[in-house]
């Protein structure tokens, strides 16, 4: 058992009905590092995530989370784990303060640490007075703003964010990436996001697997990748691999 | 185990009681109902009464003899005034009544009654009331105080060799009221309250549907489920907030009715009727059973509702779903409404009993007749009901199915198409 790894997929399938989502994927994060799965609509991404965070179990193979089996454990990943869904909704007749307190309860105990790690998401979030109303009246940006600033603000051991920036336009995007990033690099956080965005992919991650049908088909540093392909960013790169191009 | 319970419940409890529609729905709409309702019977009895102060009423005579002088002098001596209409026939005295006469009630004294009475023999006279098509009391009360006159003036002229006096048993106590008043009072009974627990449990059941598919369309639940909390927490969290909503629903309720049968006893007609003195308004007991068993049917809808919701793709599908169980609700309130339960061959009533949704209206029975019995078994039958459907929502909130399960009706809308 490796401890310093955050993930360590190996040989993961899930079958769902006549649909295999995944099929034998093998992938391993290692503490600190900002890891992409990038691929189309149907590749597998969400599911691999849903995996990771205990929401489904694997049809066959292992997935341990510093160690711990997903499975097995699965209150004790949810304990180093903060997940982050695709559009994922947050609760409307709720402010953005009270969704904030509520989710903070969850992982820490007293008034003064719930306090704290409110405010860290108030910082995260950037969202000011906004947080004081109640979360129907916030545009898509300031919501997703809100939750990823709810799944960073506990300083998880792993963070794993689906489509982190889906749907946002250029500013709100920026703002989530930069927050990442800076988020990771300050508390040493591993993350694991997937993204269609490779530019966004390019700009935050330091490795990069390409899932194509539920399998990961290259992987490596996007320097690695592009080199290695003779292109320059990684959708090319991507298009390569899966021979589109 | 239940580590963060407070903290799930207390989110469930601003989100539904800030959702207007529960709050308007479940709270506000039995509150208000009840004393609305009590207030427009106690206000169409006041208009009955003062009708009836000064009751007008036209008389055609035919008979042109002391009978009639008689009755007029009798009518005028108990505040009735009397509209003398000269007419060649009926038909143009009832024209003329409805035309050009606010009574609403004519009494024809056809020739040759004076000398058939004085005579002994039998005589006819008729009372013709107009039909408004309006309905209600108020159509029936001036009939019925015009025949209860004459009976009284036919007493003076020939007294009967015996009079009957019909009262009632209620409870083993002897009542000085007619069935016919305590059947107006059941009535209304049988049927607000099982309208008022079936409209209170088919709205709670579409909320906790709207509710928790919400949650999964808008992707609430999979971050919810992703947090250091157990499965278990987060489905007590739900049950117990809806619980909370459904005990102050079901309170509202209670007080409400309770508004209204106390609005009987207000009435101030010749004479009152007040259910609570005939033993007819629910005692303490009667409440409790009745909260009791209004309570955990809710409790028992919601966990339903949340459940089959739980596995529906979105909102729309989950109310459709829950939509078929309304039968479970419509048709035991429609047997209690026009049947007579205890008429019931047996397989019917097993059916019936079978079924979570009639114990309340049973019990709604039950808090008038104070037989308790039934309800109170009633009670236990839909809370081993609600554990069992408890521990198979909790079986299946530990599984991934919350996800991925999708229920389809694939029949009905295979059905649906080919029409």
């Amino acid at each position: 058992m490796d401890l310093s790894l955050a993930v360590d997929a190996k040989n993961l399938v899930k079958v769902f009905g006549k649909i295999t989502a995944l099929d034998g994927l093998d992938f391993k994060v290692k503490s600190g590092d900002i890891f992409g799965l990038i691929g189309p609509n149907g590749a597998g991404k969400t599911t691999a995530l849903r995996i990771v965070s205990t929401l489904i179990v694997p049809t066959s193979g292992s997935v341990r989370v510093y160690g711990y089996d997903v499975v097995r454990d699965p209150e004790e990943v949810r304990k180093l784990v903060s997940y982050l869904p695709e559009e994922a909704g947050a609760y409307k007749n709720l402010s953005g303060d009270e969704y904030l307190n509520f989710m903070a309860k969850f992982s820490s105990k007293s008034k003064k640490s719930i306090d704290a790690t409110v405010g860290v998401a108030a910082e995260i979030s950037g969202l000011g007075n906004r947080l004081r109303d109640k979360i129907k009246t916030y545009s898509k940006g300031m919501k997703r703003r809100l939750l990823v600033a709810r799944a960073l603000m506990t300083k998880p051991k792993l963070a794993v964010l689906d489509e982190p920036t889906s749907g946002l336009d250029v500013l709100h995007s920026v703002h989530v990436r930069e927050t990442i990033r800076h988020y990771a690099e300050e508390q040493g956080i591993a993350v694991l996001l997937s993204s269609h965005n490779m530019l966004e992919v390019e700009y935050l991650c330091e490795k990069v697997a390409l899932i194509n049908q539920g399998r990961i088909i290259a992987e490596g540093s996007p320097e690695e990748l592009k080199a290695k392909n003779e292109v320059d960013n990684l959708e090319k790169a991507f298009a390569k691999v899966v021979g589109l191009a | 185990m239940l580590e963060g319970l407070t903290n799930v419940v207390v989110k469930e409890l601003k989100e539904l009681l800030r959702d207007p529609k529960i709050l308007i729905g479940m709270i506000v709409v039995p509150l208000l109902m009840f004393p609305i309702m009590g207030l427009v019977i106690r206000g169409s009895m006041e208009s009955v009464e003062q009708r009836l102060q000064k009751l007008e009423v036209g008389l055609v005579d035919f008979d042109h003899g002391t009978f009639t002088e008689n009755l007029t002098t009798f009518l005028q001596s108990v505040n009735v005034s009397i509209i003398n209409i000269a007419a060649s026939d009926l038909t143009e005295a009832a024209i003329f009544l409805q035309t050009k006469t606010n009574a609403t009630d004519l009494i024809h004294i056809p020739e040759g009654v004076t000398e058939n009475v004085s005579q002994k023999l039998p005589a006819m006279i008729e009372v013709l009331s107009i039909f408004s098509g309006a309905g209600g009391i108020i159509e029936m009360s001036g009939s019925e105080a015009v025949t209860g006159y004459l009976e009284y003036f036919k007493r003076t002229l020939a007294p009967d060799p015996f009079t009957t006096i019909v009262k009632s048993i209620v409870k083993g106590e002897v009542k000085d009221v007619p069935p016919s008043t305590l059947f107006t009072i059941a009535y209304s009974q049988v049927f607000i309250l099982p309208v008022t627990i079936s409209v209170l449990l088919v709205f709670s059941m579409q909320i906790a549907a709207t509710s928790v598919a919400s949650e999964k369309e808008e992707k609430t639940l999979e971050t919810l489920l992703s947090l250091p909390i157990s499965r278990f927490t987060i489905l007590s969290g739900k049950l117990v907030g809806s619980i909370i909503v459904a005990a102050v629903g079901a309170i509202a309720i209670i007080f409400g009715f309770n508004y209204y049968m106390g609005s009987f006893a207000l009435i101030g007609t010749p004479s009152p009727v007040d259910p609570s003195a005939l033993g007819l308004a629910p005692t303490l007991t009667g409440y409790v059973v009745l909260g009791a068993s209004v309570f955990m049917a809710l409790l028992s809808a919601l966990a339903l509702a949340i459940i089959i919701s739980a596995f529906s793709e979105d909102v729309r599908g989950a109310q459709s779903i829950v939509g078929y169980l309304y039968t479970l609700i419509m048709l035991p309130m429609f047997v209690i409404m026009f049947t007579d339960f205890n008429a019931l061959p047996l397989i019917a009533k097993i059916v019936f009993l079978a079924i979570p949704y009639a114990h309340p209206m049973l019990a709604a029975q039950a808090s008038i007749t104070g037989n308790y019995l039934m309800a109170i078994l009633g009670v236990v039958y839909v809370a081993v009901f609600t554990v069992a459907l408890l521990y198979l929502a909790s079986r299946l909130f530990a599984t991934e199915k919350i996800l991925t399960a999708k229920l389809k009706f694939r029949g009905f809308k295979l059905r649906r198409k080919k029409s």
